[in-house]
């Protein structure tokens, strides 16, 4: 199988290009809560919400539109199927580090404003600075919300509206995520849903796995032998 | 007359015999090859090829292998004999209906065919 | 390539697009596919460039299944309406993606189109409106030189000279390269004369596959006063008649011998050609 550089590749520097501008975004916030306000916590757990809905996107596009390309371009979903799951494997381990690196330049910056940098919401680190379990989590959370969009836009894909259907089997996938890091979904309708089990680096990295390899394998049935749909 | 062949056919062959008459196309000189007269008339090759062939069958044209088409050496005397053959039945007898037709007596005819003759 | 189909189906829910048809395609030749909207055409096409799986019978291409396999699939693109592309990013990006993805590819004549079709490779697809993408899904399956080539409409959004432009890009790399080419299209009487086959399809059946000169010649007009027209087609198989005064034109479809000709000239009746464009309205039972 060919590596998958070009996909990988422009999903990358999409990423980075958007890592650099939120970057600065997160930073203007950080710096006028100091001006305007109190800065007594890191501004990048909250904003770390977005990202994942970012990898998420990237999962629906991966389907909506880099699948279409690849069968028009004599590719069988097959070869797409692998290719995307390398891609997967990974861009997310590339957007965490991203993440981390959030961390620990706004752990500097806080030295700098000499605030603290305190983590509010239950998390498998407790310090920003723990960067195994930074990456590790973030991971963890990018592998699902990716595979999870291209379950779903592969659902709606293959069956327009019905699609829908899929949104519930991604909504698991994700609870099943943020249980294994210890935190709580933070979809408002899913606030209940908290196990509380307590996270271990193990049980993170075989949940993580389990729930990527889980998330391939119910997309694969989905694609295996999807028509090429006639963009209008 | 009606050409059973199609109006591709008789716009590449028309085109090559008139300019085998006119001696643009003077005998064994290489004609374009079919996949000019493709490009030109926006054709399908094959199309091209198959009216080119029916030149050669015609006796208007040669092959040689590998190289090209060429105008036969007597393809010119072949299309004059041959225009010669039916110029009364294409040309003269039309023209006599249709002077009949509109009226024109036919010694006026006869009379502007000498004048054109003396010049 | 070589194309075979047998007994192909194709089934959409209760919708049966494509009805056991069967036909074999030979290499390096042109195939016109015309038929009627919702005849079958972009069912076909889809079926042989695997962009769907058939229901039913075979479909092969050089002899091998088409559908997830990628030693088949490599070679063979279609391109439809809105063009191959990439929504996501630029003209140039689109190219890249299709030089990565296609073993054939021409950037040098990729280049050459973006210039015949004067396209700006830093555009975004999205933003092109449906001429330029139309132009840019045909540049996309020229430059891939994929050895059975499908356009599906491919060039409706663009405009006469663009559309000229296409056809002689599409000759001259057809000469160049040849190769199987299948052009659907609706445009019939701008493109015929680029056929060398005409296969014409209709609620999902064959209904003809003959060289295109073959057809065209099956066509006859016969031309002359209403009772004689009458007196000679008789036991003719005659697609449609239009009466003018006293006089009457009808096309007739099939071989008319020399005897016949003669015989129809001698009876002052004019007999001329029909152009593809009538033969297939009326081979496809006319307006409906």
């Amino acid at each position: 199988m060919r590596f998958p550089s070009r996909l990988l590749a422009a999903n990358m520097w999409f990423a980075v290009m958007l890592w650099a501008g939120y970057l600065v975004l997160v930073t203007v916030i950080t710096l006028a809560v100091e001006l305007f306000g109190e800065l007594n916590q890191s501004a990048w757990e909250q904003a770390t919400q977005l990202p994942r809905w970012y990898a998420f996107f990237t999962g629906v596009t991966l389907v909506r539109q880099f699948l279409p390309l690849y069968i028009a371009h004599g590719q069988t979903r097959r070869e797409f199927g692998a290719q995307a799951a390398v891609t997967v494997a990974l861009f997310a381990p590339f957007l965490s580090a991203l993440i981390t690196i959030s961390y620990l330049l706004e752990t500097a910056l806080y030295g700098l404003l000499d605030r603290p940098q305190v983590i509010s919401q239950a998390h498998l680190f407790t310090e920003p600075t723990q960067v195994p379990l930074v990456f590790a989590e973030y991971l963890l959370e990018f592998l699902v919300w990716i595979i999870g969009g291209s379950f779903i836009g592969a659902g709606f894909y293959r069956w327009g509206a019905g699609g829908l259907l899929t949104i519930p089997v991604g909504i698991l996938l994700a609870v099943l995520a943020e249980t294994a890091t210890g935190g709580e979904l933070r979809l408002p309708l899913l606030r209940v849903i908290d196990l509380n089990l307590s996270p271990s680096a193990a049980m993170t990295a075989g949940v993580g796995i389990g729930a990527f390899v889980l998330g391939l394998a119910l997309t694969w049935p989905l694609i295996r032998d999807v028509p090429l749909r006639n963009k209008a | 007359m009606f050409d059973e062949r199609s109006p591709i056919y008789r716009q590449i062959a028309d085109r090559i015999k008139a300019e085998v008459l006119s001696e643009e196309l003077k005998g064994d000189q290489q004609v374009m090859s079919t996949n000019q007269y493709a490009a030109f008339f926006r054709i399908n090759p094959a199309t091209a090829a198959k009216a080119f062939q029916h030149l050669v069958d015609e006796g208007v044209l040669y092959k040689k292998r590998g190289i090209g088409m060429f105008v036969s050496p007597d393809a010119r005397d072949t299309l004059r004999a041959k225009a010669r053959e039916g110029f009364f039945s294409d040309v003269v007898d039309p023209m006599v209906a249709e002077a009949k037709a509109i009226g024109i007596p036919l010694g006026d005819v006869i009379g502007r065919i000498k004048e054109l003759e003396a010049r | 390539m070589r194309v075979d189909a047998h007994d192909l189906v194709l089934r959409y829910g209760d919708v049966t697009a494509l009805d056991r048809m069967s036909f074999s395609l030979e290499p390096g030749k042109i195939y016109g596919l015309l038929g009627r909207n919702g005849s079958g055409k972009t069912s076909l096409l889809s079926v042989l460039a695997a962009f769907r799986k058939h229901s039913e019978g075979t479909v092969r291409v050089d002899g091998a299944p088409v559908f997830e396999n990628r030693d088949v699939t490599r070679r063979v693109s279609l391109i439809r309406d809105t063009g191959e592309t990439v929504d996501i990013s630029s003209a140039e990006d689109a190219l890249e993606f299709a030089k990565w993805l296609r073993p054939d590819w021409d950037a040098a004549l990729a280049a050459s189109l973006m210039d015949t079709f004067a396209i700006n490779p830093k555009k975004e697809v999205s933003g092109m409106s449906k001429g330029q993408r139309s132009a840019l899904g045909v540049i996309v399956g020229l430059a891939g030189r994929a050895p059975l080539t499908m356009f599906d409409e491919s060039y409706l959004g663009m405009d006469a000279p663009a559309r000229h432009a296409f056809y002689d890009a599409l000759l001259a790399d057809y000469m160049a390269h040849p190769r199987t080419i299948i052009l659907s299209t609706h445009l019939i009487e701008e493109v015929s004369s680029l056929f060398e086959e005409v296969l014409i399809i209709d609620r999902g059946r064959l209904l003809v596959q003959e060289e295109a000169e073959t057809l065209l010649s099956r066509g006859t007009s016969v031309t002359g006063p209403i009772l004689q027209v009458d007196a000679f087609t008789e036991g003719m198989t005659v697609l449609g008649a239009r009466e003018l005064g006293p006089t009457k034109s009808a096309m007739v479809y099939g071989h008319l011998d020399d005897v016949r000709r003669k015989r129809a000239v001698e009876s002052g009746l004019d007999l001329g050609p029909i152009a593809m464009q009538d033969l297939f309205v009326h081979l496809t039972g006319g307006p409906r």
